[in-house]
């Protein structure tokens, strides 16, 4: 792989987007974090000084109870952003249709500024291996992702919005980077991304690349999200765990996508070993520091941020 | 190799430990191919030992880590995951331990995952109204006996023929629990969810038959004849509106039908 890593890829692929397709863009919505029950009763009690709030789909795939009436109290105080973990948009298996129904019915129900999920896929011959796993980027892979992605938009009415993932393994049939699978599948499909920070730091460490040409090999003008998140240090690999708090080389990336992207609303997941809902709100006033610092008292307001340079 | 190759590839080696996707697979520039492989494999046995950890806390609590995790292990082989919700991953928990040697020879196993699946499923039950005893009160007395009843979706009653509600009980107070032993006669619960807490309590043979009828359709004037029937015929209307009050106090019937 190691003639990718040399390859000029500081210039971003992909094309200018029409001007009805950034009027579609969804709003800047500033700082958040990753919904989690643990947090429910203090968020309700406490009105935290939070932007947004992350809210992990199928946790709330369900058929009622506590999970989504705390959901709906959330959902009327804070801006919503639905993120899945089981769309499977890399799959060569058939799309569960009940699962696109249920995610539709979650829309439905608390109105979220936009859907994301994951760039990869978790399962064949009807199993769900309950990860986000890796494929070759291939063009064959490409357009099959492509036509799938064509088909959640068709079905839940809106642009999709997908997060590279991190990976551990590459594949020899690789017939380009990821970074350029992703801004070839934008640009052919109009989805949004997540850049998720924490996984660009992992995967370029995991893989010996510089995560700067990750950065900048994908279209600034369609990154609408970004994710921190901390990881686990194994000194020969790193692991996204979810379990720490954001590490130094992740907040200097983040600090580097800032000033590539530009305002772009950010939150901070935390999966395991979760800290008090204070911890958390400490973390994500340190992301926000930062952000004024590079970018100015702009990213305070959750106003729509200027269209930032390519 | 075309993607839904690899695909298959891929997925046999970490179900099945097949190793011929390595061949496909760069060292890393750190690691091998195969610890790096590894990383997947590790990460879809823990995060669903998690999974089955987190839904049966005293099951696990019960058998302590180690033999937890055998367990576990062994129903992640046998049983994968299909469908895209963990939630629902170890739904079949209960069946496999009462098939699978050895824990089908201690069936308080099967039956403690029984008693957790159904407050697990209490739990995120769909929304319905709860019907109280004040929407009663409207009724005029001759037509009770054609009142017919419609369970909460959260209400599930299961029988047990173990000691496992006992068990379950002791291990949650986060005490010794009695020795597992099994009875001829079941023992009758009834699971339901009190606001965001799932709930469970033993019914006598009688109250859980009038349960399992009136949850049928059967009407009020039904099931006071079924319980005449079954002991002390003068006071089987008193004993009928008992069970009835208890099941309004708590929450177990949404819907009240008035059959003509």
């Amino acid at each position: 792989m190691s003639n990718r890593r040399n390859r000029n890829t500081t210039t971003a692929p992909g094309t200018q987007p029409a001007a009805a397709d950034e009027a579609r863009r969804p709003p800047y919505l500033g700082f958040g974090l990753g919904l989690r029950p643990k947090h429910y009763r203090d968020i309700l009690d406490s009105n935290p000084q939070v932007d947004w709030f992350e809210v992990i789909s199928e946790n709330y795939m369900i058929d009622g109870g506590q999970p989504l009436a705390f959901l709906d109290q959330i959902a009327e105080r804070y801006p919503v952003v639905m993120h899945g973990v089981s769309l499977s948009i890399a799959s060569t298996a058939a799309f569960d249709e009940d699962y696109l129904d249920r995610l539709n019915a979650l829309a439905k129900r608390v109105n979220p500024k936009w859907i994301s999920d994951h760039l990869c896929w978790t399962g064949v011959h009807g199993v769900n291996l309950h990860d986000l796993l890796p494929f070759p980027y291939t063009r064959e892979a490409l357009d099959h992702v492509v036509s799938r992605v064509h088909y959640v938009q068709e079905r839940i009415g809106r642009q999709l919005c997908l997060e590279n993932v991190s990976t551990y393994v590459q594949f020899g049939q690789s017939e380009m980077t990821e970074w350029e699978f992703i801004s070839e599948l934008t640009r052919r499909t109009g989805c949004w991304l997540l850049f998720d920070v924490n996984n660009v730091y992992v995967s370029a460490f995991n893989h010996g690349y510089d995560a700067r040409a990750f950065l900048n090999g994908i279209p600034a003008d369609r990154v609408i999200q970004f994710h921190l998140a901390g990881h686990s240090d194994m000194t020969n690999y790193v692991v996204d765990t979810h379990d720490h708090p954001v590490r130094d080389e992740v907040w200097d990336l983040y600090e580097a996508a800032l000033e590539r992207f530009g305002p772009v609303s950010t939150m901070i997941e935390r999966d395991d070993d979760i800290p008090p809902l204070a911890n958390m709100l400490d973390e994500l006033a340190h992301a926000r520091d930062l952000a004024q610092k590079m970018l100015g008292p702009k990213v305070l307001s959750r106003s729509p941020p200027p269209a930032s340079a390519a | 190799m075309k993607l839904k190759d690899f695909q298959d590839s891929f997925q046999r080696a970490i179900l099945d430990g097949d190793d011929t996707i390595l061949s496909d697979i760069p060292d890393g520039p750190r690691e091998t191919k195969t610890n790096l492989l590894g990383i997947y494999r590790d990460a879809y046995v823990l995060r669903l030992i998690d999974v089955i950890g987190n839904d049966h806390e005293m099951l696990r609590r019960y058998l302590g880590e180690a033999q937890f995790e055998d367990m576990a292990r062994a129903y992640i082989a046998s049983c994968p995951s299909n469908h895209p919700n963990a939630r629902w991953f170890a739904h079949r928990l209960p069946e496999f331990l009462r098939a699978t040697a050895p824990y089908s020879g201690r069936p308080v196993l099967a039956e403690l995952a029984a008693l957790e699946r159904a407050l697990n499923d209490a739990f995120d039950s769909a929304d319905a109204p709860i019907l109280r005893m004040a929407d009663l009160a409207a009724i005029p007395a001759q037509a009770w006996g054609k009142l017919c009843f419609v369970r909460h979706p959260g209400a599930i009653r299961l029988d047990t023929h173990t000691n496992a509600g006992a068990i379950w009980v002791a291990l949650k107070a986060e005490e010794e629990p009695p020795p597992w032993a099994t009875a001829d006669d079941a023992t009758r619960l009834l699971v339901w969810r009190n606001g965001s807490t799932s709930m469970f309590r033993e019914l006598t043979a009688e109250e859980a038959m009038m349960w399992d009828e009136a949850v049928k359709g059967l009407c009020f004037g039904d099931l006071c004849e079924m319980l005449a029937i079954y002991d002390d015929p003068p006071n089987a209307p008193a004993r009928a509106a008992g069970y009835l009050k208890t099941w309004l106090d708590v929450g177990t019937l949404s819907e009240l039908v008035l059959r003509r």
